[in-house]
């Protein structure tokens, strides 16, 4: 005991300097087992340090107390001894030792979901993502943990400010997955369906060396979530990985039955096909998703109706969409029209809808101004790309490698050598990479960009 | 319990502002573990949902709200039944939730504010929709008698035609602005510089 308190001492007589930080940050990563085995009686030392000031040391005290089980009595003393310390923390402190920083957050989300309080976790949560990324780009291990207690607590709304950033730099790949496939399910929440599918899809093409059931899971999401936004399930874009590629299809059989169904248009079909499968759906939670495919066929059913008619009665309507009566198209019309995913007038009168093109001329101000706002969004991805690029291109494992290919081309055939890296680009974005740099892209001027970086990434690694 | 976020935003009238306060608010009690359930607002949280058309966060909300309070606090189910009428689109069934029920002081002002926005809402609703409407369906989506339906109609520039009891409906002219300033030529010399390198 007397190791702790003379650790306790030494750290309260610290002051901010950097070189006694880390000093003292050297002690305390040797004195790390000596704290772990008085675990149990750490409490009242902890009281004694200011967590704004000392917070390297409160950390490590912190993090050898909750090494060990905490009995029910001490739990909600643990929670609100962790809740102040992420609010009172020093950033700078708290990256020196991130790991410990993390696994006193992992804790800490155990505990809450253990005592069933996950609201109780939102907010110091969300308040040590942002102390612990060094910039909002940054994916840590603790956004999948924040989006996991929005999820459980029902606060869909409170994830969104940490999912509306974007990120450029993932450190773990498993990181990834579940923050894609969590982001997925809130945004599915909150009916925001275009940027649910964009989740899913990294989710379902991010590099993998074998499937896994994260992947799998979201995959199944997508096939729904696609029928539900644009009535079809778009095939695996080029740089999905093969294992994604030859076996997601086979565990997902019931879903790609039912994308199958939905293509063919029949609403009576595609409630049989629901029928046969209804219990998979309902194991696997997607009973709701599957409900919400179903009428969104009357929809598209009508959509379609719009590129053959310019004007149609709201019997034919009713009679092509299968609906029981004009009153019910009128009112379906009328939702759709509410919704914008329709433009058209309903003539009561006469009992027809007539149909028109989207009004939208991107003339007025607001829309330039969302144009602007896309355009500048894409300067900066493609700064970022060159820069990316020429950080490869300046790294000695690339420049070796391409120094040896070099001889077998004379200077003429110099431009023909990127497209031969092309199709080893392929293959490696398909074999996967264990720390492969993900990147949400738009499939624009960019993907020619991104190509040059895949093909150095690729000689690098052969 | 500090409530005066919420206090502020009502006096203000600021009723599209209510609902994120009361959710940051929510947030930070929970997060000391204080059981706020028994004395926190949720009529108002609620509808300051619906008010800002978020029917998600209210459903949730709705769902997360313990049994016995739903129970003993007649006044969070009647706000609920204006948001279900709002997401199952039964347009009338929302005058009759409002007019329902006895809304208690603090409220009041709220479920009015609510009121006359929604009706504004339909009327845009209407009129970008339909051509031609029957007079019963204009009473029915506007929560009107027939008669006040007409007059209100008429006042916005619609046309009568008696014979059939239908009203055509008049568009109103879209102003859309679409100056030129002196900042957009510096946005597209970047984008030129940027497409050129």
């Amino acid at each position: 005991m007397e190791s702790v308190e003379v650790l306790v001492a030494h750290i309260q007589g610290l002051f901010r300097s950097s070189d006694e930080v880390s000093q003292l940050h050297s002690l305390l990563k040797q004195s790390e087992d000596a704290l772990r085995s008085h675990a149990d009686r750490l409490v009242p030392f902890l009281s004694q340090i200011d967590p704004s000031i000392h917070t390297l040391g409160y950390l490590f005290l912190l993090e050898a107390y909750s090494s060990e089980s905490i009995s029910r009595e001490e739990t909600s003393g643990f929670l609100l001894s962790v809740v102040e310390f992420i609010n009172s923390c020093s950033t700078e402190q708290i990256r020196l030792a991130p790991e410990k920083f993390i696994s006193v957050c992992k804790i800490f989300k155990d505990q809450v979901m253990q005592l069933g309080v996950p609201m109780q976790g939102i907010a110091p949560m969300r308040m040590a993502i942002r102390k612990l990324q060094t910039s909002t780009e940054q994916l840590t291990t603790l956004h999948s943990d924040y989006l996991l207690l929005c999820l459980l607590a029902k606060c869909y709304k409170a994830g969104l400010s940490i999912l509306d950033d974007d990120i450029f730099e993932v450190d773990h790949l498993r990181d990834h997955f579940l923050y894609c496939y969590y982001g997925g399910m809130i945004n599915i929440g909150l009916k925001r369906f275009e940027k649910a599918l964009e989740c899913l899809h990294n989710a379902v093409t991010a590099p993998m060396t074998t499937l896994n059931a994260i992947a799998v899971e979201a995959y199944k999401k997508y096939i729904l979530v696609s029928l539900i936004l644009n009535g079809q399930v778009p095939s695996f874009p080029k740089y999905t990985s093969s294992a994604a590629l030859r076996n997601l299809k086979s565990y997902t059989q019931p879903y790609v039955d039912l994308a199958n169904s939905y293509a063919r248009g029949k609403s009576s079909e595609l409630e049989a096909c629901v029928q046969t499968n209804q219990e998979k759906f309902q194991s696997d939670s997607n009973l709701g998703l599957v409900k919400q495919v179903l009428s969104s066929l009357y929809k598209h059913n009508i959509q379609r109706l719009t590129q053959t008619y310019l004007t149609l009665s709201l019997q034919d309507i009713a009679n092509v969409a299968q609906l029981n009566s004009p009153k019910e198209a009128e009112m379906r019309v009328l939702q759709m029209i509410q919704d914008g995913e329709i433009f058209a007038t309903i003539n009561q009168k006469d009992g027809m809808v007539s149909f028109h093109e989207d009004p939208e001329q991107y003339k007025t101000c607001g829309m330039t101004e969302h144009i602007d706002f896309s355009i500048q969004r894409l300067m900066v991805l493609s700064k970022k790309l060159s820069s990316l690029d020429e950080h490869l291109s300046c790294d000695p494992t690339y420049l070796s490698k391409i120094g040896k290919e070099r001889q077998r081309f004379d200077f003429d055939e110099f431009d023909s050598v990127p497209h031969k890296f092309m199709q080893r680009a392929y293959l490696f974005i398909r074999k996967g990479s264990p720390n492969g740099v993900v990147r949400h892209c738009p499939q624009t001027i960019l993907s020619s960009s991104i190509m040059i970086v895949l093909e150095k990434r690729v000689t690098m690694r052969r | 319990m500090d409530l005066s976020p919420i206090q502020k935003d009502l006096a203000s009238k600021c009723y599209s502002a209510v609902a994120d306060t009361c959710d940051d608010l929510m947030l930070k009690l929970a997060s000391r573990g204080i059981r706020y359930q028994d004395e926190w607002p949720f009529a108002i949280h609620l509808l300051g949902h619906v008010f800002a058309n978020d029917l998600n966060s209210a459903r949730f909300l709705w769902k997360s709200i313990p049994l016995e309070i739903k129970e003993s606090r007649p006044e969070i189910a009647a706000v609920w039944k204006i948001g279900q009428c709002l997401w199952t689109r039964d347009y009338a069934g929302v005058y009759d939730a409002i007019r329902g029920f006895d809304w208690s002081a603090e409220i009041t002002a709220m479920v009015v504010a609510f009121s006359e926005n929604y009706t504004k809402k339909m009327f845009q609703m209407l009129n970008s929709a339909y051509s031609t409407i029957s007079v019963t369906d204009v009473a029915h989506f506007l929560g009107m008698s027939e008669d006040r339906a007409i007059d209100y109609a008429l006042q916005h520039g619609w046309k009568l035609d008696s014979s059939c009891k239908m009203v055509i409906v008049k568009k109103p002219k879209t102003v859309t602005e679409r100056k030129l300033d002196p900042s957009k030529l510096q946005r597209l010399t970047e984008y030129v510089f940027h497409l050129e390198h």
